[in-house]
């Protein structure tokens, strides 16, 4: 074992392979920070280069795609509260807090060394637990992911505010737009009105760029703010007394990130706000989150990239991926006759070596690039309103259009705006709902699974056959009573 | 390696430099005069993806023109194949689906287009031949096993399948009605999710491709009990129509459809590109990697098949529904 270790490390050392993941790294971070164009495009479009290259050359480069891509979709959400992903809806909640408060050049700093530090670490704790991990994967079955999301949507809601009715009303909004569409298990059609253009569902994008990014353009044309623009200053660089005060919460975020990501179906959306929340919890001031705390972006981003070293588990011992990203790489893997499973380590372990070790010298990499290249993106909030705004617009639709060229989506952005507006003017979050949204359609995918393994007695299979489940569901609305309490109930109560 | 990358990458570059300046001549040079999109109705990473980055990397070779690959993922396949449906029948917009997406699901909802009316086939690229699958360590050594005890507790039996009406769970359906058994079928995400539900104890049986088995197979965690079609892929396992499971079950054909009405001299065309890029060398390398065959029908053949696909299908729609 160690033996390969070696042998891989000393493969991994090559100059075309530094230089081919640093293109992918910085491709990767450009079409992640542009909104409507995501990672996975970016994957699978330039897959068939890898088939070209080398195994050591062509699988780096496209992980190198992948790790900037994450890191390029918290940009716009920092500089104009536009995630992309549902990953980055954590980051954006103080990110462009502090991008008005005129340090989005900090805020960018920590996500980017959070999001290293969150992968590095990971990644170096699956290469070393490879085999256990892969044993506890197999743990997780249809009920457990439920319980799992159950328990994530009751902290989310526990957490979000001050008056957890107001957070179940907008989650259950959520997880009832989530229901538009066709029924993922049965094919019915629900809530659609007989109309084509909504048997697929809702799409994320257009909500997510409608009840974030609009209301905030909205916000700066009704204060018709000429003078002051939307962040004057881009700020100074994040000190090393502000990282080390962050530390705690990036390592906690990281531990939390890895554990989600050996579950399979959760994802770094789940981690990024278990990571969020959990750092409100843990801090002295817990009303600081969401008003400009580089806390909570260190939260979120530590947590998002720790998700990546685990998922990797599946694909690698299995040769089963866990998601679209997993899947391109292992298109990559086969076409390089390398053949993901049981085999793989026995048959060609100096190579996978190889390429694990190679992903953690990208996060090395990708320390260097991203901090030469936060001076650039963060310039964008130095353009004038009057130029900004309507830049913002045109990137908030043309970003949905490109998505998938369906022009029903330009209205639902725009529905969607006018409501984020609305609910902003009535002091309604509307997090809880994107999370409902999000997750609403995995969990009862799982719990529609969990019913069919039980011939339609999904309780009784908890209570009898599915004992880490029940205990989970058990726990938490105690878990989320808890949180509750610590964070909100002394404020509710004088 | 890297200098035949260039050559190729060189090589398309011009293809579509040479594109933008034919698309701006008059409209009356020869097909094709500018790029082709090729949609596909499902979502990025799987097997219809990876197949089409391979086919448009080569096909401009003998088309003379770049093709461009388009997601559209959405209501089970059928948004990309309305987009298809609705698109002008020019042999600019093709279709890249599989036969349950293309003839299944016309008997289980009202769809926006007529699958036989309105698309009519370039070329089938492909086909892949399920297997049934049991874990190493399973009581069912041989499908007769199986059969046996899902006859004996109908219901008992956990199958894991890709989805309601997908390429795991048919097969599965008609494997139960010609053989008159019964299996709880659960879904999953996918068919890397069933046999991950397999793996772990989850699910009794599953069916795979043998591309996506193989590595399995050699570590000894699987053992495959049947495989579709008449001929052994495996000395030592039977086929579909020797455990009594005959006709075109368990096959999932990889085709590009075109909208009807396109031209007879442009679908020519595209189907002698299709016949051509079946002999590349390159194709056949690439797609070998990919675990994938490659097998080349022609547009009259293939339409022939998919009307029978159709009829069968209705039949096994009606009576499943029909409980």
């Amino acid at each position: 074992m160690f033996e390969l270790f070696t042998e891989g490390f000393a493969m991994a050392m090559r100059f075309d392979t530094m230089a081919l993941m640093s293109i992918g790294l910085f491709s990767g971070m450009l079409v992640g920070s542009l909104p409507g164009f995501t990672t996975l495009m970016a994957m699978a479009i330039l897959l068939p280069i890898s088939f070209f290259l080398e195994p050591i050359v062509g699988i780096p480069f496209l992980l190198g795609i992948y790790k900037g891509g994450i890191f390029g979709g918290s940009v716009p959400a920092i500089l104009i509260s536009m995630p992309g992903t549902g990953a980055a809806v954590a980051t954006s909640r103080d990110g462009y807090k502090l991008t008005q408060q005129g340090k989005s050049r900090k805020a960018l700093d920590i996500a980017l060394f959070s999001s290293v530090f969150g992968d590095t670490a990971s990644d170096i704790f699956t290469i070393l637990m490879m085999f256990p991990i892969a044993f506890l994967v197999m743990q997780f079955g249809p009920p457990e992911l439920f319980a799992v999301l159950l328990m994530s949507l009751i902290i989310i809601a526990a957490t979000s505010g001050a008056n957890p009715l107001k957070s179940l009303i907008m989650m259950m909004l959520g997880l009832w737009l989530s229901f538009i569409g066709t029924d993922p298990l049965g094919g019915v059609e629900r809530f659609t009105f007989g109309l084509f253009e909504l048997k697929s569902g809702i799409p994320l994008l257009p909500m997510l760029i409608g009840v974030f990014a609009l209301p905030e353009v909205a916000n700066v044309i009704i204060r018709n703010e000429k003078s002051r623009k939307l962040a004057a200053l881009v700020g100074e660089r994040l000190t090393r007394a502000e990282f080390s005060r962050c530390l705690p919460t990036i390592c906690r975020s990281t531990v939390i990130g890895t554990g989600i990501g050996i579950v399979p179906g959760l994802g770094q959306i789940v981690a990024a706000m278990m990571g969020y929340t959990a750092a409100k919890n843990a801090s002295k001031h817990p009303e600081t989150f969401g008003e400009g705390e580089i806390e909570g972006v260190a939260a979120a981003e530590a947590a998002n990239n720790a998700v990546n070293g685990p998922t990797m588990v599946p694909l690698l011992t299995l040769g089963i991926p866990g998601d679209n990203v997993t899947a391109i790489l292992l298109g990559a893997f086969v076409a390089q006759g390398l053949r993901p499973g049981p085999q793989l380590f026995e048959e060609q372990g100096a190579t996978v070596f190889a390429i694990l070790v190679a992903m953690v010298i990208a996060n090395l990499l990708f320390l260097v690039i991203g901090y030469l290249s936060i001076p650039f993106f963060s310039k964008i909030v130095t353009i004038k309103t009057s130029i900004l705004i309507p830049l913002v617009i045109m990137f908030a639709f043309a970003g949905t259009y490109v998505f998938r060229s369906d022009p029903t989506d330009l209205l639902i952005l725009v529905a969607f705006g006018v409501f984020g507006i609305i609910a902003k003017a009535a002091k309604f979050d509307v997090m809880p709902m994107v999370m409902g949204f999000i997750l609403g359609p995995s969990m009862e995918y799982a719990f529609g699974q969990t019913a069919a393994m039980s011939n339609g007695n999904p309780l009784g299979f908890f209570l009898t056959e599915r004992f880490g489940a029940l205990g989970v569901l058990i726990a938490a609305p105690i878990i989320g009573y808890l949180l509750w309490k610590r964070l909100y109930g002394r404020s509710a109560n004088t | 390696m890297l200098r035949n990358f260039a050559k190729k990458s060189v090589a398309v570059a011009a293809l579509a430099g040479a594109s933008v300046v034919a698309s701006m001549s008059p409209a009356l040079a020869e097909y094709p005069e500018k790029p082709i999109t090729m949609v596909i109705p499902l979502g990025a990473g799987g097997s219809h993806d990876l197949n089409a980055r391979v086919i448009t990397s080569i096909i401009p070779t003998y088309l003379e023109q770049a093709m461009i690959v388009r997601l559209t993922p959405g209501a089970g396949g059928q948004k990309g194949t309305q987009e298809v449906a609705n698109a002008p029948a020019d042999g600019y917009t093709l279709l890249f689906t599989h036969n349950y997406i293309d003839q299944l699901q016309q008997h289980v909802e009202n769809l926006p287009y007529d699958p036989l009316e309105d698309f009519v086939t370039v070329a089938r690229v492909n086909y892949a031949p399920i297997a049934v699958t049991v874990r190493a360590d399973s009581p069912y050594q041989t499908f007769e096993d199986l059969v046996e005890a899902s006859k004996a507790d109908p219901g008992g039996v956990q199958m894991a399948h890709s989805g309601n009406w997908g390429a795991l769970f048919v097969p599965a359906a008609q494997m139960m009605q010609a053989l008159d058994m019964s299996w709880n079928l659960v879904p999953y995400q996918g068919g890397g999710p069933a046999l991950q539900a397999l793996l772990s104890g989850d699910a009794d049986v599953t069916m795979g491709f043998p591309s996506s088995l193989a590595s399995h197979l050699e570590a000894g965690t699987v053992r495959i009990l049947a495989t579709a079609g008449p001929e052994r892929i495996y000395d030592d396992v039977p086929t579909f129509a020797e455990v009594g499971v005959e006709g075109d079950v368990g096959f999932m054909h990889r085709v590009v459809l075109a909208p009807a009405g396109t031209p007879d001299d442009v679908l020519e065309m595209l189907g002698d590109a299709f016949a051509q890029l079946g002999e590349d060398t390159t194709f056949n390398r690439m797609m070998g990697r990919l675990g994938e065959n490659i097998d080349i029908i022609g547009s009259d053949e293939y339409d022939a098949m998919r009307s029978d696909q159709s009829g069968a299908y209705e039949v096994l729609v009606q009576e499943l529904t029909s409980q």
